[in-house]
């Protein structure tokens, strides 16, 4: 052939358009289908040439494929906006799709799938019906695909003509291309359905575990994503899945390999046997570094999933660390992720090569890179206790280099060690000392002054230092505004003097006559009543011990982190976001404008996690370290919260802590449910309690092992109420001697058990170093009462009287003696148990309460007793008399405390 | 499943465009091309090859300085489209016989029509050139391959970029040649890429062989063929060789942490003999990909060596000397050095007699350049440069200069010394004997020494 197809593209000096259409009508086939040639070099250029569609559809009769396929290109692309006169193609397209060459049925149905017009849509579902049992595969295959298309257009008529059946039947087809196909359409229709489709039982798994083997590369992944949403019944099941799917590690495909791997981590999770556990991760090492070989895009996809896959399962690819160290040609995007699973997998045995790596990349040309190889070093200093020591030695080294930007990442990341080891590396200081003039980020000067005034009693010239930054003070970003405000008040606190005395004026001036910042105006404002009201009480705020922090901060929250490994090799995974936080098609078209709630430029979710939402705390700034939850939990109830001021100057991370904790900070004592020697160490108490209207799971989780726990999760089994957890248990790491406290927001009626009432929660916790661990917490009923369960007298007597008398019921309780009349009623009332009347029957007093369980459900109580003597009587009516035995628990307990 | 597939050039015109399910606005090219070009987020100045805006999810590969794109709404699993994006790459290339700009201007009917039969609504159908050719019609216009800048022998495989095409053919698999009937022939290559990190003391800190037996038919009527391996050859790493490189070196036996085969190898004598079969498809594809941290005879020692000489002075002497056999002969080598931001001035001396060897210094980004173009087994060559700077250095030198970089292509040597022992071609044609090509070239991907 010496044709130039790029000769289409020349124009004509006469008008383009008449002489295509000459050309088109020509007598001569090749001339012909030169023309449609050039009608597509135009449409592909971006060229109007509709108005030829006429012409170009006249060509549509022809034998010959090459022409047939050019004019089904054409079609496809103005039949939208000529539907008019795409009707006229209907007849050939109907008569092509009974041809006898299988290559021009399938391409009938395909091209007609692709033409959203209604009047050819019509006409489609015959030869659809047709041609999904033809006799040929590649034709099956292409219908299979275009009930797709079908139901993207209208999902309705797929339903109706029956096609979603004859698409299940293909499952069984013996043609794996078929299969495949098949499959992917199902799964996108089921995607777009709210009804279940395509569900996946224990016979279609076989079909499909066995189309596995035969299909090609991408019909594997096709097949394997259906797959996994699988669940086996019990871990034989799973294990024979897994056992069907490893040899797929062995593809030359990426695809394949990341979705088997998926695969295999959700049928991992049912195992039980922890040596077949341990015999899959081994299986799994060398096929998931070997996709590091790859090209550098899949390298990343890669990298992303990995970083997942440590986090659940770190023993996988633990020996493995030397192949996530940087080459110099990476690119950017590869080597940062590489840092991140590095750190993830640097141990007290791999550190010293790990910092080696470090130190090498500190000293690179990418900026970007060497600031977070230098955070990298101190990340490893706060996990790794043991390490500490050579990070910083390291960190020193690097400092010397005086590199402005290496120095003053070094100073951030220190800054975050002193705050993970307070008084253990103060020596250091003075070596930063030395390089305050070369200081130009916000953050890294925020970050000295937060070290300066923190340990101002040790810095011999504190004061100098701190005034130097003073002099610039009204020009400084409100960061470092913050820091300076801080820093000098706590200088002051420590060295009363006359220089400190000054300087506390000088900023307290500036920060609250000339500013604007309101956050430094109300900060400054708060130091300077409490330093002239009691300074005594100034030291115990602004000096207050700070809680010790933890890397966690690239640890993603264990809920998000369980929805993320369901969605392993897909786009979720590589974000590190849920799937429904970047889809936006939910029916393809409906929303193709709409912009997505996604923001702009984060699509990568590099910005570390849990960015702190406290950007004006007394902390040092911008830290991304969290406080472990005994302080401040992560997600504090919402009821419970009060604007965090106190917290605020004692240099707390978050904005808020529950009232009760700035109170009681200890907690009231928890009953234990798992002792210590059960849980190997751990130990955990807990109990149900109410507060402000909402109903919580208080823990205490008391880590006596020799390793750091993590990775907590609960879940509570069915029962009578419904109880469940409202969010994911927020617990950090535990480091071994310490403890931790958290409140778990709980919900009701959430897994209702059927069977007889009970006040039972089973209660499973697990992490990421031990066993599932399994207890029982009997709880008191008087939890769920509503705070709206008080009643007026009348309708206390029309509820009474309208509930017959099988719906009372009473209980003796011969021992309980109510003491105070006064007292038991408040103590009743703050359990909104709340009094109603109260009359007198010969020498006994009779008391009316009314309480309320969710669901609106009332509960009358009357009580019977005479005051200061042993014996009380109970008597409830309600409409659901089968919780009056959990009631007389609960108001047993009530009275006896 | 995907909704656009676009190739766009590297100034961001729209060479290739196909829209498979309309649900992704149609400016989205350009929307992709400027995000790439100005990308700024966060700790990156380089897209990412997945990204997504305003809710829609784009992919991209590069492609002998080619964009590939695809764009999506949905949570689809990203390494199939990107692994898709290459393998339209190679298969257009397989049918072009060359993958560039101009070719596909040339084609642009036959790629649409490819890209119909390996997409449909989105989803990939087949990726085989084998299986297209029984459903494309349109023939390539192949172009021409003289019209391409001269390709010298260790160039030819530098257009990819990692697993690289790798084979020095570029004709059509599927285009007739000009004089009537085609060649019968087959190549097998053997190509290995070393990373090497070497400490500053010359021990080796980090080492890995990547590794692929390519293979590209022309044989007509689909014969099986015969590959036997080293046949003690031997994979997955014991655990107690993870660390370090405690394993014996002196032994033959090739150890490989792990390897994986295209889907046409079938592997029945394979745990026996060391042998593959199979039936190859038309097209380039790689029969094996294979990985190696045993420890091996890396090619080259590299020793650098920076010195103050005197103030506003420092010396910077480059060795590299090859350790393989004096039958072989390293094409293209190139040394990179970073050198402190200071410097202001490099004179070089280069050995006496040397041939073939320049020099540079960059001054843009401080880098001193040292190219030769070959090495002979055995020898060693140095260069000395003097540097001049622009102020007085505060720390060590060292710390501010380095490491050492070095590229280079080896044909006829492989590092893991895994070989193929013979290319059994099953039916053999009754008038002659088809060509075998078994060739075997090493390159560095990472050879870096500290300093």
């Amino acid at each position: 052939m010496s044709r130039n197809d790029s000769k289409y593209f020349s124009t004509t000096k006469k008008g383009e358009i008449p002489e295509l259409k000459e050309e088109l009508n020509s007598q001569y086939k090749d001339k012909r289908k030169d023309a449609v040639k050039k009608v597509i070099a135009a449409m592909t250029v971006g060229k109007d040439v509709s108005s030829l569609f006429t012409d170009v559809v006249n060509c549509m009769q022809t034998e010959n494929l090459e022409l047939k396929k050019l004019v089904y290109l054409y079609l496809i692309n103005y039949a939208k906006s000529q539907p008019d006169l795409a009707i006229l193609a209907v007849n050939t397209f109907v008569k092509d799709s009974q041809d006898p060459n299988p290559l021009i049925r399938a391409l009938a149905v395909r091209t007609m799938g692709c033409i959203r017009v209604d009047k050819i849509t019509e006409y489609l579902c015959d030869p659809l019906q047709r041609c999904l049992k033809d006799d040929d595969p590649y034709v099956r295959k292409t219908a299979a695909i275009c009930v797709a298309k079908l139901y993207d257009i209208n999902a309705e008529l797929v339903e109706d003509r029956g096609f979603l059946d004859s698409l299940k039947d293909l499952i069984s087809d013996n043609n794996p291309m078929v299969v495949a196909n098949a499959v992917a359409a199902l799964a996108e229709i089921q995607d777009n359905s709210s009804r279940p489709i395509f569900e996946l039982t224990s016979t279609t798994l076989t079909k499909l575990l066995t189309a596995l083997n035969e299909c090609t590369e991408w019909g594997q992944v096709f097949i394997l994503d259906a797959l996994s949403r699988y669940k086996a019944a019990d871990a034989r099941e799973a294990e024979n899945i897994v056992e069907r799917v490893t040899p797929r590690l062995q593809h030359a495909n990426c695809a394949v390999v990341l979705s088997s791997v998926k695969m295999i981590l959700q049928q991992m999770e049912l195992i039980t046997s922890t040596d077949v556990v341990r015999n899959l991760c081994k299986k799994m090492a060398p096929p998931l570094v070997t996709l590091l070989s790859a090209e550098p895009e899949i390298q990343y996809v890669a990298l992303r999933n990995i970083n997942l896959i440590v986090q659940r399962r770190p023993t996988i690819l633990a020996h493995e660390i030397k192949v996530f160290f940087c080459k110099y040609n990476d690119p950017i995007y590869v080597k940062m992720e590489k840092l991140e699973i590095m750190i993830k997998l640097a141990s007290d045995r791999n550190i010293d090569q790990v910092l080696l790596e470090f130190k090498e990349y500190a000293t690179e040309v990418d900026v970007d890179f060497v600031r977070k190889a230098v955070r990298a070093i101190g990340r490893c200093a706060i996990k790794l206790e043991r390490a500490a020591e050579r990070c910083i030695s390291v960190l020193l080294e690097l400092i010397k280099i005086k590199v402005n930007y290496v120095v003053q990442e070094a100073i951030i990341v220190i800054k975050d060690i002193f705050r993970r080891y307070p008084n253990t590396y103060e020596s250091i200081i003075a070596t930063l000392c030395e390089n305050l003039d070369t200081l130009d980020e916000p953050e890294a000067k925020a970050s000295m002054i937060w070290i300066i005034g923190e340990y101002a009693e040790r810095i011999d010239n504190a004061d100098e230092l701190l005034e130097s930054f003073l002099e610039n003070f009204p020009e400084e970003p409100a960061q470092v505004q913050l820091q300076l405000l801080t820093a000098t008040v706590k200088l002051f606190l420590k060295k009363p003097t006359e220089g400190p005395q000054q300087m506390i004026q000088v900023v307290l001036n500036n920060a609250t006559a000339e500013t604007d910042n309101p956050d430094l105006r109300d900060r400054a404002y708060i130091y300077w009543r409490l330093l002239s009201t009691d300074p005594e009480a100034a030291k115990d705020v602004v000096l207050a011990e700070k809680p010790v922090i933890t890397d966690d901060s690239n640890q993603l929250d264990p809920s998000l982190l369980d929805e993320l490994l369901v969605n392993i090799a897909t786009l979720s995974s590589v974000y590190h976001k849920p799937p429904d936080a970047f889809v936006t098609r939910t029916h393809s078209l409906a929303q193709k404008t709409e912009d997505g709630d996604y923001p702009e430029g984060d699509e990568i979710g590099y910005s570390e996690s849990h960015a702190n939402p406290a950007n004006g705390a007394a902390s040092p700034p911008s830290s991304s370290y969290s406080v472990p939850a005994s302080v401040a939990p992560a997600s504090p109830p919402p009821s419970a919260l009060v604007p965090d001021l106190l917290g605020d100057l004692m240099g707390m991370d978050d904005s808020v802590v529950p009232l009760d904790q700035t109170a009681t900070p200890a907690g009231p004592a928890l009953p234990i449910v798992l002792p210590a020697s059960t849980g190997q160490g751990l130990q955990i108490s807990a109990q149900l309690t109410r507060q402000d209207g909402q109903i919580f799971y208080s823990m205490l989780f008391e880590n006596s092992t020799q390793v750091p726990l993590d990775g907590f999760m609960i879940q509570f089994n069915k029962n009578t109420f419904g109880l469940a957890a409202a969010g994911p248990l927020q617990v950090p790491q535990l480091q071994p001697g310490t403890s931790t406290r958290t409140l778990l927001p709980m919900v009701l009626f959430q897994n209702m058990s059927q069977g007889p009432p009970n006040s039972l929660l089973q209660v499973a916790v697990k992490n990421n170093q031990q066993p599932m661990w399994y207890f029982n917490d009997k709880f008191s009923f008087h939890v769920l009462f509503t705070e709206d369960g008080k009643m007026e007298r009348s309708t206390f007597l029309e509820t009474w009287r309208s509930l017959p008398d099988s719906n009372e019921v009473s209980k003796d309780f011969p021992d309980i003696v109510v003491g105070g009349v006064d007292v038991t009623l408040d103590l009743l009332a703050a359990s909104n148990v709340f009094f109603i009347a109260k009359r007198k029957n010969a020498n006994q007093d009779v008391f009316y309460f009314s309480a309320k369980i969710p669901r609106g459900t009332p509960l009358l109580v009357e009580l019977t007793t005479v005051v200061g003597n042993p014996g009380v009587k109970c008597a409830i009516k309600t409409p659901s008399p089968e919780m009056s035995a959990f009631f007389f628990e609960a108001i047993e307990t009530l009275l006896r405390s | 499943m995907i909704s656009q597939f676009f190739v766009l050039s590297q100034r961001g015109d729209n060479i290739v465009f196909r829209d498979y399910r309309g649900e992704v606005q149609k400016g989205s090219a350009e929307i992709f091309f400027r995000k790439v070009k100005f990308w700024e987020d966060g700790d990156l100045q380089e897209a990412p090859p997945v990204f997504n805006v305003d809710g829609v999810n784009y992919f991209h590969v590069k492609v002998v300085g080619l964009l590939f794109v695809a764009t999506t709404r949905v949570n689809v699993s990203p390494s199939l489209v990107l692994e898709l994006l290459q393998r339209i790459a190679r298969v257009i290339k397989d049918y072009l016989g060359i993958l560039n700009e101009d070719s596909l201007r040339k084609n642009f009917v036959l790629v649409y029509e490819l890209l119909d039969e390996v997409i449909d609504f989105g989803y990939v159908q087949t990726t085989s050139t084998e299986m297209l050719k029984a459903y494309v019609f349109n023939e390539p216009l192949v172009v021409d391959a003289a019209r391409l800048s001269p390709l010298g022998p260790g160039s030819i495989f530098t257009q990819g970029t990692k697993r690289m095409p790798g084979i020095a053919v570029t004709k059509s698999v599927v285009a007739t040649e000009p004089g009537g009937r085609r060649r019968e022939e087959i190549f097998v290559d053997i190509i290995e890429k070393i990373s090497i990190t070497f400490s500053s003391s010359g021990y080796i800190l980090t080492s890995e062989i990547d590794g692929t037996i390519q293979m590209k038919s022309y044989l007509s009527g689909n014969p099986e063929i015969r590959l036997a391996l080293n046949d003690d050859l031997s994979i997955g790493r014991s655990l107690g060789a993870a660390y370090g490189y405690r394993s014996s070196s002196g032994s033959g036996t090739v150890v490989l942490d792990d390897c994986n085969f295209h889907e046409s190898v079938r592997l029945d004598s394979f745990d026996i003999d060391r042998t593959l079969s199979l039936i190859p498809p038309d097209g380039e594809f790689p029969v094996m990909n294979y990985r190696m941290t045993q420890e091996f005879r890396p090619p080259f020692r590299i020793n650098a060596l920076i010195e103050e000489a005197g103030s506003l002075k420092a010396e910077v002497i480059l060795k590299i000397s090859a350790e393989f056999a004096s039958s072989v002969t390293a094409n293209t080598i190139k040394l990179q050095m970073p050198l402190p931001k200071y410097t202001s001035r490099v004179s070089f001396e280069l050995e006496p007699g040397a041939v073939g060897q320049t020099t540079d210094f960059k001054e843009g980004n401080k880098r001193l350049e040292w190219s030769l173009k070959k090495i002979v087994g055995g020898s060693e060559h140095t260069l000395r440069a003097k540097l001049t700077f622009a102020q007085e250095s505060h720390v060590n030198l060292t710390k501010e200069s380095g490491p050492v970089s070095v590229t280079f292509t080896i044909p006829m040597y492989n590092a893991s010394r895994l070989q193929v022992k013979y290319l059994q071609i099953a039916k053999k044609s009754a008038t002659h004997e088809p060509y075998r090509w078994v060739r075997y070239v090493t390159q560095a991907n990472s050879y870096v020494a500290r300093i």
